[in-house]
């Protein structure tokens, strides 16, 4: 069959999927922490059908070949971990990252998670957990007879506690980070996981060794640009019509020549 | 049989690669750094033998490749870098010889490689450019990766290396089967670095794919494809007259 057809094919299965991240990250323009994805295009193998170079005759050489691409793919979707801007809230418990670091969550299995999400919530326990109740670690567990908590920029979290003139020191927000962020594994929940081509986490204290200080009473928006994917979506849609522009004449010639023949 | 059939039969064939060019083309219409192929069809008269020569087949061919400048497109990230005029990116093929590519989308991998968006090494001074943990890359026009190392201070940046640049002749260019550039004469190897080449940080370069001049070429290629059916249809029904004359009456 009509190799254009295929190599279209291609063509649309790429937009496509293109327009399935542009749509994710618009769906999550407003979550918190969120980290948009961009799809990854590359074009597929070429099929040499005359060898450029190759002997015509004991004397002379073809001097142009003909090389035919098999259209592109979507090779990978790279996220994007430049900062969205930072919200003041004035929410006690609501953290963000200034800088490089991830928040870890202890994931029902066992495992950690990473976020940039800092809504961070009290337990009936008065432990810190995220949203969906899952606990920040390390855990730090705030008494019930706390007038107000307070987070440093390094991560120390005290509180004061009614009737005691010093504060008390509840413990530690330790970040992570790590050599490739953009390899972590997203999860949704706003989770990441580690992965081979992460690079294991360095844990850290806010502020010190590369690590970006947090903000109590603030928290990272999404670092989607909605003009940027408005465009995105244009350019992907006009280039869906083109392939399939060329579906429909790769059709027409055929059905052409299977009725006139 | 008449021969102008094969020769329509040629026609319709050719004009159906080219659209596959053009088909592979557009497929690439959004492909950071893709360049075009043009393609085109030459005449191939065949004078043997006896009689008029009157003959001339079609083949279609791609006789080189576009390797015009595509639009620049802003990404604020630090790690997409485009080329800014003539030259080339060198990179690892998958072979681990050395081979060219405009896609300048970078990653550093888990092990502080740096990589093209499909997992390429890219070259710098002494193969493939390795770079420590940092708070932030910089890569300036010339390919000179600067880095501020964690914990350490912004006025400490330290030069790690330089991307391998170069820019060799198009005629000594081409294609190879894996999209990636490679030298024509194998045989020379590797390409020295030129420093002239400029790249720029903070943007990637768009495919060169010209639309327009897609959809147009394959709107008249489908028109060709229909006159060379049109031809065979022409033959066909010549035959058809010529085997009734023939027939003896009956």
């Amino acid at each position: 069959m009509h190799a254009a057809l295929y190599v279209s094919k291609t063509g649309l299965a790429a937009q496509d999927t293109k327009l399935t991240t542009v749509a994710n990250n618009l769906a999550n323009a407003s979550t918190v922490g969120f980290k948009r994805d961009r799809a990854v295009f590359e074009d597929l193998l070429y099929q040499i059908q005359r060898q450029p170079g190759a002997q015509n005759t004991e004397e002379t050489q073809l001097p142009s070949g003909l090389q035919l691409g098999t259209g592109v793919r979507v090779v990978g979707t790279q996220k994007q971990f430049d900062y969205g801007s930072l919200q003041v809230t004035n929410q006690p418990l609501d953290v963000a990252i200034d800088g490089r670091g991830f928040f870890q969550i202890l994931q029902p299995d066992g495992t950690i998670g990473y976020t940039r999400a800092g809504q961070f919530h009290l337990s009936n326990q008065g432990e810190i957990v995220d949203p969906t109740g899952l606990l920040l670690q390390p855990a730090i567990i705030i008494p019930d007879n706390a007038e107000s908590v307070t987070i440093g920029t390094d991560g120390t979290v005290s509180a004061r506690i009614a009737g005691v003139a010093a504060p008390a020191i509840l413990g530690n927000i330790q970040t992570v980070d790590f050599v490739n962020p953009a390899g972590l594994q997203a999860i949704g929940g706003n989770l990441f996981l580690e992965t081979a081509a992460s690079g294991n986490p360095i844990q850290g204290i806010p502020g010190q060794n590369g690590l970006g200080q947090v903000e109590q009473g603030m928290l990272e928006n999404s670092n989607v640009d909605i003009v940027e994917e408005m465009v995105n979506m244009i350019t992907t849609q006009r280039a869906y019509e083109m392939n399939s522009k060329i579906v429909s004449t790769a059709d027409q010639m055929l059905q052409f020549v299977t009725q006139n023949l | 049989m008449d021969k102008a059939l094969y020769i329509a039969m040629s026609g319709a064939k050719h004009n159906m690669r080219a659209q596959t060019v053009h088909a592979n083309n557009l497929a690439n219409v959004n492909t950071t750094g893709f360049k075009a192929d043009f393609a085109r069809a030459r005449s191939m008269p065949i004078y043997f033998g006896e009689g008029h020569p009157t003959r001339a087949y079609a083949l279609e061919e791609i006789p080189a490749t576009d390797f015009r400048q595509g639009p620049l497109v802003e990404t604020g990230r630090d790690l997409d870098v485009a080329v800014e005029g003539d030259g080339f990116i060198a990179v690892q093929s998958p072979d681990g010889t050395e081979a060219y590519t405009r896609a300048g989308s970078l990653f550093i991998d888990a092990l502080g490689m740096l990589r093209t968006g499909n997992g390429l090494p890219l070259l710098g001074n002494g193969g493939p450019i390795a770079i420590p943990a940092a708070d932030k890359v910089e890569i300036s026009g010339d390919g000179s990766i600067t880095v501020i190392a964690l914990g350490q201070g912004v006025d400490a940046p330290v030069q790690v290396d330089r991307i391998k640049l170069v820019n060799p002749p198009t005629d000594t260019i081409q294609r190879g089967i894996d999209g990636l550039i490679h030298l024509l004469d194998d045989e020379q190897g590797e390409l020295p670095a030129d420093g002239n080449v400029r790249i720029i940080s903070g943007f990637v370069e768009g495919s060169n794919v010209n639309a327009v001049n897609e959809l147009t070429s394959v709107m008249s290629l489908a028109r060709q494809y229909e006159m060379q059916v049109k031809i065979m249809q022409t033959v066909k029904e010549d035959s058809e007259a010529s085997a009734r004359l023939l027939q003896p009456a009956s």
